[in-house]
């Protein structure tokens, strides 16, 4: 099968479908990482976006990597940074430049992440490169290496950042009271 | 099997997939954008439409709301950039100005612009005086922001003389940012600041357009009722499916003072997104007061921030959706922008952002001499 370096080769000699297949392959995996991140519905506003980033910084793809999939979640993160400032919650008044009467434009919070309420509270006590190294590894199953790719870090940073994660969530005193629960429930059946 | 705390933040993996018709619609943003590539490449011409235009595929909506955040991120980009000249001369705290002026509201494009507010003006003047000439190439802001009662979040923020924008939460990943283009400006960017820097000296009734302009909108400033009301359905008619979907009526065009406030709010969002990314330059910072000077909601007052007169501008709730106010202090001698605070008038604010800036170059960044 033709690797992602080739097509993203064809598509900078002007084969624009070549940049689509690329998409088509993908658009599952970075889908879903926007939804774990922002909800879904914010994520269906930002995907099209993430995607038109992607197009316009192909130039700069590393094609000695043949999977895109790191660089895409890189892409990705990118354009979260921008979506996170813009939550009116954590920053300045409604900018209502986009907003038509009756709209509220804000993802609903994902009822699941409310049934986790106590891991993600100790989720986001982490640095935000722990996090962003700890879910990619653990929600998209990249490698640490790849997962280094993706924030642009070298692979021993990115390693090191997942080290002081886990001990950090093992450390939490939420986590502590879940893992005892789970891991007592499990040796009591 | 004992479960550690990988197998635990496995367990919130599971997402709700997107709906078929998303993917559906952002490969047709995508589309879109290698269009207007494959077109730009043919004519090695960028249009320079009198409004900047909507990118066809992409809901205008989802568009608009992202523009606006670099001028909340960034407020301040420049602090302490520029050295100051000399006081300006104080005068009485400005009260509200009448609403709705014609400017905003009316058909024709030239109406007489509303009185500019005498404060901003004198502070306006003060550093059209000043010409001072700036060390390094970009400016480093450190942002500080507070939101309620939860720890501090640091950013830090770069931005280039030449438009470039770079974010990260430690200053020490700056440098792979810079390697890795991840340069986060935008079009609008250098619309916002260009509509600034015309405000410094010419037509400040054009200056406001452009300014307003800067960012996609459906408001068709300058044209008649019926050309506006055309303007508008047709950007409804772009959302119309997305709308659909959501199961959300598009709304009809405001009108009055619903439509002036909507108007200022661009004017003002692009006006702070503008101080931040060009406060190196003080005919931009000049240019961006005069076009605040112009807004009715805004009020102007005297300040001391740590020992040192500041100004006070409040952007009242009328300009945000009736619910919070934005408070920026800026100094009374340069016009720097020095702390923001968003909150319900009259209430501890829920959020306040405090700038650190300093002059860097790019190449000093770059290999992490910081």
């Amino acid at each position: 099968m033709t690797t992602d370096a080739e097509l993203i080769g064809r598509s900078l000699a002007g084969d624009t479908e070549a940049f689509m297949e690329v998409i088509c392959r993908h658009e599952g995996a970075v889908g879903a990482y926007l939804v774990r991140r922002v909800g879904r519905e914010a994520a269906e506003d930002l995907l099209g976006d993430v995607w038109v980033a992607a197009f316009e910084s192909r130039r700069n793809y590393d094609r000695s990597f043949p999977e895109a999939l790191p660089w895409l979640y890189g892409v990705a993160l990118n354009k979260l940074r921008h979506y996170w400032r813009s939550r009116p919650a954590e920053d300045l008044v409604p900018d209502l430049t986009g907003m038509a009467n009756g709209w509220d434009p804000w993802p609903a919070v994902d009822a699941r992440v409310d049934t986790q309420a106590a891991l993600r509270l100790a989720l986001d006590r982490l640095r935000p490169e722990e996090r962003e190294v700890l879910t990619l590894v653990a929600w998209e199953d990249l490698t640490v290496a790849d997962a280094a790719r993706a924030l642009r870090m070298p692979a021993g940073t990115a390693r090191r950042l997942l080290h002081q994660a886990r001990t950090a969530l093992r450390n939490a005193p939420e986590v502590v009271v879940l893992l005892t629960d789970l891991n007592s429930v499990k040796e009591s059946q | 099997m004992i479960m550690d705390e990988m197998d635990l933040v496995g367990q919130l993996k599971n997402a709700a997939p997107l709906r078929s018709e998303a993917y559906e619609r952002a490969r047709t943003a995508l589309r879109g954008a290698m269009a207007e590539s494959e077109a730009a490449r043919a004519s090695e011409i960028a249009p320079v439409p009198e409004a900047a235009p909507m990118r066809t595929e992409r809901s205008s909506w989802a568009r608009d709301r992202r523009l606006g955040i670099l001028g909340k991120v960034a407020i301040g980009a420049g602090i302490g950039a520029v050295a100051a000249t000399a006081a300006i001369v104080v005068v009485a705290p400005s009260a509200p100005r009448p609403a709705a002026p014609a400017w905003a509201t009316s058909q024709a494009p030239a109406a007489q612009a509303p009185a500019a507010d005498i404060k901003l003006v004198s502070l306006v003047t003060e550093i059209k005086a000043s010409d001072d000439s700036l060390q390094g190439d970009a400016s480093l802001v450190v942002r500080t922001q507070t939101i309620d009662s939860r720890p501090p979040d640091v950013t830090y923020n770069l931005y280039t003389d030449n438009g470039d924008y770079y974010v990260t939460d430690t200053e020490s990943a700056l440098p792979a940012a810079i390697s890795g283009h991840d340069n986060l400006a935008e079009d609008v960017n250098a619309r916002e600041v260009e509509a600034a820097r015309y405000a410094a000296t010419g037509d400040l009734d054009t200056a406001r357009k452009q300014m307003v302009n800067a960012m996609p909108n459906a408001f068709g400033l300058g044209l008649s009722p019926a050309e506006q009301e055309k303007a508008w359905e047709k950007a409804m008619a772009k959302d119309r499916s997305i709308y659909q979907q959501k199961g959300i009526a598009p709304p009809k065009r405001p009108t009055g003072k619903a439509l002036q406030n909507l108007i200022d709010n661009h004017l003002w969002t692009g006006s702070v997104d503008a101080l931040a990314r060009g406060a190196a330059n003080p005919e931009i910072r000049a240019g961006v007061l005069k076009l605040i000077s112009t807004i009715p909601e805004v009020t102007v007052k005297d300040s001391t921030t740590g020992g040192r007169p500041t100004l006070t501008l409040t952007a009242g709730p009328a300009l945000f959706g009736g619910s919070d106010e934005q408070v920026l202090t800026i100094d009374a001698r340069t016009g720097m922008p020095i702390r923001s605070e968003v909150g319900a008038p009259g209430r501890k604010p829920s959020s306040v952002s405090v700038f650190e800036v300093s002059r860097v170059t790019l190449a000093d960044i770059a290999a992490g001499r910081f």
